[in-house]
């Protein structure tokens, strides 16, 4: 088990300095720069400043330091928010945007799971697809579609809950948590669905039935620890999504997270900010991914075997 | 975690069978006949769209829907029927196209690697593993600033993005029906790597490659829709649902229409995917029920 | 069915109860406390008045700093400020400054004369890339220290002694006293920049709440990225007890529809701009909220004058002829704006231009005509660059239009984001392209020198010997009636040779909670928080 942790992470070393070599290229061959503005800018103003963040030097040069800088956990300085560093940056907007993944992760189970399990136990009635219907909403309306709506019943008309804001005002957390889980509450319920109707049509569970069990205990006793597997599998992939995906929500509920940050980077052409930012996901993305694996591994006691094994 | 997936996936060819399951699941039928009514008006619209769509008349300005104008006129006066028409045209080609690339590039990329095998397949699965950490939303991003932002770049784009899953299905697939016999024999029989590839395995994957597919539209079309929020999607004066949407968020209050019909029009088509891709794997095969 | 719909409701209840007790909004608690919550459009990158040129920085550098001199937020009049009094000398050429005995820095030390000299020596290094460098040229030797030709002694700013300041300059500049308003002029604080690394060293942590000293009404206090930035009373200040906010805290909202939102939720005293199709809807109602103004800034398309057909001044006349400016801002920027056939905006200090580009249809198809084109057959397809924002878009999706259908011609729209569009425009890669103008200072120079040959931010390949000679001895002239007559003829070529194709003076609006007093509306968006209270 160990080795199989270790030989992954040793794996996700060439994935990342890939994943860094790639945004390089890109983010240099973007046309503009860090400092080109409206008003004109000086050349000699802009060739100060570029000397000042060696971007003179030769392209190589600037990844290998880069690099090397990494190596020893300095992410470098922004270039658009001068008196920040991008660890400052990255340290101030990842916790916002953690904890708005993992509101919207337990909203997406709660209700993902909840649907997915009552359509399961009726497919293709009534019960199947008036839940599954509204656990869709989520995938069929666009997040900036879905967000302002909400924010107009809840925010203005109903005058429930605030319309902006991280942590301020009580209950700032549900409307932006709503919004960014109800996607994956979708695929979440369609996946259980599938997984619980596997394990509903298999052997043990009819002969648990046939033995005069109720369906609750069939379905929490027996059904969801099966049906529950092929949603930690897409758990893993899914919050390094969210993570990534969050911007929108961010946007719209102006909350300070790493989101907007990352995107407002791309449009500045803040070199080492998108740098920062896409090798931090990257790693995040990498990390669950590797949770989500152990996690099946750790259910599954026939993989289990496989891992130690040596695979 | 491909690996670990192996043994759950099997593949399955489309039958007669399939085709009856199907056409009990009344959501997955419903939604295919919305989905032909969409693509039909997308192939008319030049015939049958009553304005131009860049017509505008602007002291007109923005109204509500009226017997002149269906679904109303926005704030330049322009036809709304008119531009969701052409906006489906859009939408629904960038995620028809963005898909067969994503399909393509997938299909090959996960069939050779799981063909070969070894090494190869290593490095190659190695290359999508670095690719799913990438976050997709900055590439893309990256890429339309890079290029600018034309019609044939989106699609290229967003197939670039959406083809890693795919690979990683089809590779999962491919490997379990390698050993079966029919491969073993076409090996034996001497046709070259490429010949099998695309004569026995691909076809025998073909089931979940349709299911998924089905599913991959939608979330194209959604990221069309993103990108047009950020405002890199389409080139005015055109239109897509996309942007027709996020010009309709920002004045929901005070012409709600703006984004009532084209969000009805993109949810509509988006849920008729869905509700089709997910009969079409309850049909196809109740146990590849999984992403 | 029946478990899925009780959980559901479960659901939704315990959000609708949980928050049903109604709470006192952030403007409601701000009232009673003086705390201001005010949206600032974007994150600031510095608050560093040496280092950055945006107006959001702008708005913050406001509460942190003062000047030697200030403006008055009701007329724009200079009045003092750190300097208690000042005297020029009959030339116009010197100009002695008394500081006030009572300025002092936010750590309790005394602001004096050779503060200033200091800092504007530390503005005048290369390394430090500030934007603003030539403001200072103004000043005898400025631009000699900056491109090092000269030693710091012989700057223009000399320390007569602690209180007195004396500042020659290169030519009587008229608005020199404005320019002491600008924000690279204020004072920093020296020992604390050398204490976190050089001086002329980018981003250094002295700009941090920890580290932060600075001579303004208000000291920073907190700051969060993409949160808000919040600064507080500064007990050192010398007039702190006209200052009345306890606290202001600025929020970077991006969207101002999430701002409006905001605002109409209690959670903002004011908001930084409005989304373009609620003025009407706050029009209708006559909010008291609602704050509408000109601003000091014109928006105009470039033509390259470099390209064929655009280098041909009949095309351009008719070009710009041809645009029904009312009908664009009455029925697609809907924002009441002031249609513009010049380039400087109307009423500043005096200077009104006279010269005016004609909208006359007939006139515009007869110089198509004569360039070749009639009714224009075999003019080549141009394209209108712009960068992304739906108003800008309307707009030209508008003009597209309007060419089609007055003059015969097409056009291609290209929408780009913003760093490909400034990319594009300074390499002179586009046709027409988008562009606008805010004044620094209330002077039609702060427009017109824009034109001048090679100036940085022409752009057009424009150049005419004798509009750079009448900006030249405008700027010698210490006369205004002399000064603005050149200004007059100057702007006259510009409007004669169509190099620019201006739209329309812009306007500002926002919204401001009625509880805010001693905020005032002006022409260059000036909103000092200094004398700004709260009512419940």
């Amino acid at each position: 088990m160990y080795l199989f942790i270790l030989k992954r992470i040793l794996q996700s070393i060439p994935v990342l300095l890939g994943v860094s070599l790639l945004t390089f290229i890109m983010v240099r061959s973007a046309p503009g720069g860090p400092f080109d503005q409206d008003r004109n800018v000086p050349p000699e103003v802009i060739k100060h400043l570029n000397e000042h963040y060696h971007l003179n030097d030769p392209l190589w040069k600037q990844y290998l330091d880069y690099l090397w800088s990494l190596l020893h956990g300095d992410f470098g300085p922004s270039f658009k928010f001068q008196s920040h560093t991008v660890n400052d940056l990255i340290a101030a907007g990842f916790p916002p945007t953690m904890e708005l993944a993992f509101y919207a992760t337990l909203f997406a189970l709660i209700f993902g799971l909840i649907a997915g399990i009552t359509a399961s136990l009726k497919p293709n009635s009534l019960q199947d697809y008036v839940p599954m219907s509204t656990a869709m909403i989520g995938i069929c309306m666009p997040s900036f579609v879905l967000g302002p709506l909400l924010l107009l019943i809840f925010g203005i008309w109903l005058q429930w809950l605030p319309v902006a804001g991280w942590g301020q005002i009580d209950g700032d957390k549900i409307l932006p948590s709503v919004t960014l889980g109800a996607a994956y509450a979708a695929y979440i319920a369609r996946i259980s669905r599938g997984g619980m109707l596997e394990i509903l049509s298999q052997d043990y569970i009819r002969t648990a039935r046939a033995k005069g069990l109720s369906t609750a205990r069939i379905v929490f006793v027996h059904a969801l620890r099966g049906g529950i597997t092929p949603v930690i599998s897409f758990l893993g992939p899914a919050i390094a999504g969210l993570l990534a995906g969050s911007f929108v929500v961010e946007t719209i509920f102006q909350i300070p997270g790493l989101g907007r940050f990352y995107v407002q980077a791309a449009f500045n052409r803040d070199y080492t900010m998108i740098m920062g930012c896409t090798i931090f996901f990257a790693f995040l993305i990498v990390i669950f991914n590797l949770l989500a694996d152990v996690l099946l591994v750790l259910l599954n006691p026939k993989l289990r075997q496989e891992v130690s094994g040596g695979r | 975690m491909n690996e670990l997936n192996i043994n759950i996936e099997k593949g399955t060819s489309l039958t007669q069978d399939a085709f009856i399951r199907l056409r009990k699941n009344k959501m997955a039928m419903i939604g295919l006949c919305i989905l032909i009514f969409f693509i039909a008006i997308a192939l008319l619209t030049p015939l049958i769209a009553p304005y131009t769509y860049e017509g505008q008349n602007l002291e007109l300005g923005a109204t509500s829907p009226s017997q002149q104008h269906w679904l109303g006129t926005d704030v330049l006066g322009r036809d709304q029927l008119t531009r969701i028409m052409y906006g489906s045209r859009v939408s629904l080609m960038v995620g028809f196209i963005a898909t067969a690339v994503a399909l393509l590039i997938g299909v090959l990329w996960g069939a050779t690697a799981g063909f070969l095998g070894g090494r190869v397949d290593a490095i190659m699965m190695r290359i999508v593993d670095a690719l799913y950490a990438l976050p997709f939303t900055i590439f893309i991003i990256l890429l339309t600033v890079i290029f600018g932002s034309s019609m044939l770049l989106l699609f290229l784009a967003i197939g670039a993005v959406e083809w890693l899953t795919m690979a990683r299905i089809v590779r999962g697939q491919v490997l379990t029906i390698k050993r079966q016999e029919f491969v073993e024999a076409a090996i034996t029989m001497g046709l070259s790597p490429w010949q099998i590839i695309t004569r026995h395995l691909i076809p025998n994957v073909l089931g979940p490659i349709i299911v998924y597919t089905t599913l991959t539209i939608p979330s194209v079309i959604l990221l069309e829709s993103f990108l047009s929020f950020l405002g890199l999607g389409i080139q005015p004066p055109q239109s897509s649902w996309g942007s027709l949407i996020s010009g309709g968020t920002e004045t929901m209050e005070e012409y709600p229409w703006l984004l009532v019909f084209p969000g009805l029009a993109l949810s509509l088509t988006l849920f008729s995917l869905n509700f089709l891709g997910d009969g079409l794997r309850d049909a196809l095969d109740p146990r590849a029920s999984k992403d | 069915m029946k478990h899925f719909l009780r959980i559901l409701l479960m659901f939704i209840s315990v959000i609708a109860l949980s928050d049903c007790k109604k709470h006192k909004t952030l403007v409601e608690l701000g009232n009673e406390q003086q705390i201001l919550h005010v949206g600032n459009g974007d994150e600031i990158s510095t608050v560093d008045p040496q280092s950055t040129s945006g107006m959001p920085e702008y708005h913050v550098i406001l509460s942190l700093y003062e000047g030697l001199v200030s403006k008055n937020p009701q007329t724009l009049e200079i009045v003092p400020a750190v300097a208690e009094s000042w005297e020029v000398s009959d030339d116009g050429m010197v100009y002695t400054f008394h500081i006030r005995d009572s300025a002092k820095w936010s750590n309790g030390e005394k602001l004096v004369a050779n503060d200033f000299v200091q800092s504007w020596l530390r503005g005048l290094m290369p390394a430090l890339g500030n934007e603003y460098a030539s403001s200072y040229f103004v000043i005898k030797n400025g631009q000699n220290i900056y491109e090092k030709k000269v030693g710091v002694e012989e700057f223009g700013a000399k320390v007569l002694d602690q209180q007195t300041l004396q500042v020659t300059l290169i030519a009587p500049t008229p608005y020199f006293l404005q320019l002491l308003d600008h924000h690279s002029m204020y004072p920093v604080h020296i020992p604390t920049i050398k204490k976190f690394g050089a001086l002329d060293e980018r981003g250094t942590r002295w700009t941090r709440p920890e580290n932060f000293v600075n001579n303004g009404p208000f000291i920073l206090s907190e700051w969060t990225p993409n949160k808000y930035l919040s600064v507080k009373k500064n007990p050192n200040y010398w007039d702190a007890k006209n200052v009345h906010l306890n606290e202001i805290r600025y929020y970077p909202i991006q969207k101002s529809s999430t701002e409006e939102r905001m605002f109409r939720s209690g959670q903002l005293h004011a908001t930084y701009y409005l989304p373009r199709d609620k003025l009407a809807v706050y029009k209708k109602t006559k909010d008291p909220a609602l704050r509408s103004y000109a601003n000091y800034a014109t928006y105009f398309y470039r033509f390259n004058n470099r390209i064929k057909p655009l280098d041909d001044v009949r095309v351009r006349k008719a070009l710009a002829y041809s645009i029904d400016r009312n009908k664009i801002v009455e029925y697609v920027t809907k924002f009441g704006q002031i249609p513009a056939y010049s380039l400087t905006p109307p009423d500043t200090h005096g200077y009104v231009a006279q010269a005016k580009m004609p909208f006359n249809i007939s006139l515009a198809q007869k110089l198509l005509a004569e360039a070749g084109y009639p009714n224009g057959v075999g003019f080549p397809e141009l394209k209108i660059t712009f960068n992304t924002s739906d108003e800008h878009q309307n707009i030209a999706v508008a003009v597209q239009q309007m060419w089609k259908q007055n003059l015969g011609i097409n056009v291609v729209l290209e929408n780009t984001e913003w760093k490909v569009f400034l990319d594009k425009e300074k390499q002179m890669d586009y046709q027409i392209d988008r562009a606008s103008w805010v004044g620094d200072y209330l002077d039609p120079n702060t427009f017109l020198e824009m034109f001048i040959t090679d100036n940085g931010n022409n752009r057009t390949g424009f150049s005419n010997s004798h509009y750079d000679a009448l900006l030249a001895k405008a700027a010698l002239e210490s006369y205004k009636e002399k000064r603005m007559a050149y200004f007059q003829e100057a702007e006259k070529i510009l409007v004669d040779s169509v190099p620019i194709l201006p739209f329309y003076t812009y306007n500002w609006n926002r919204l401001v909670s009625p509880s805010v007093q001693g905020w005032y509306d002006n022409l260059m968006d000036y909103y000092p928080f200094k004398n700004v209270y709260l009512i419940p």
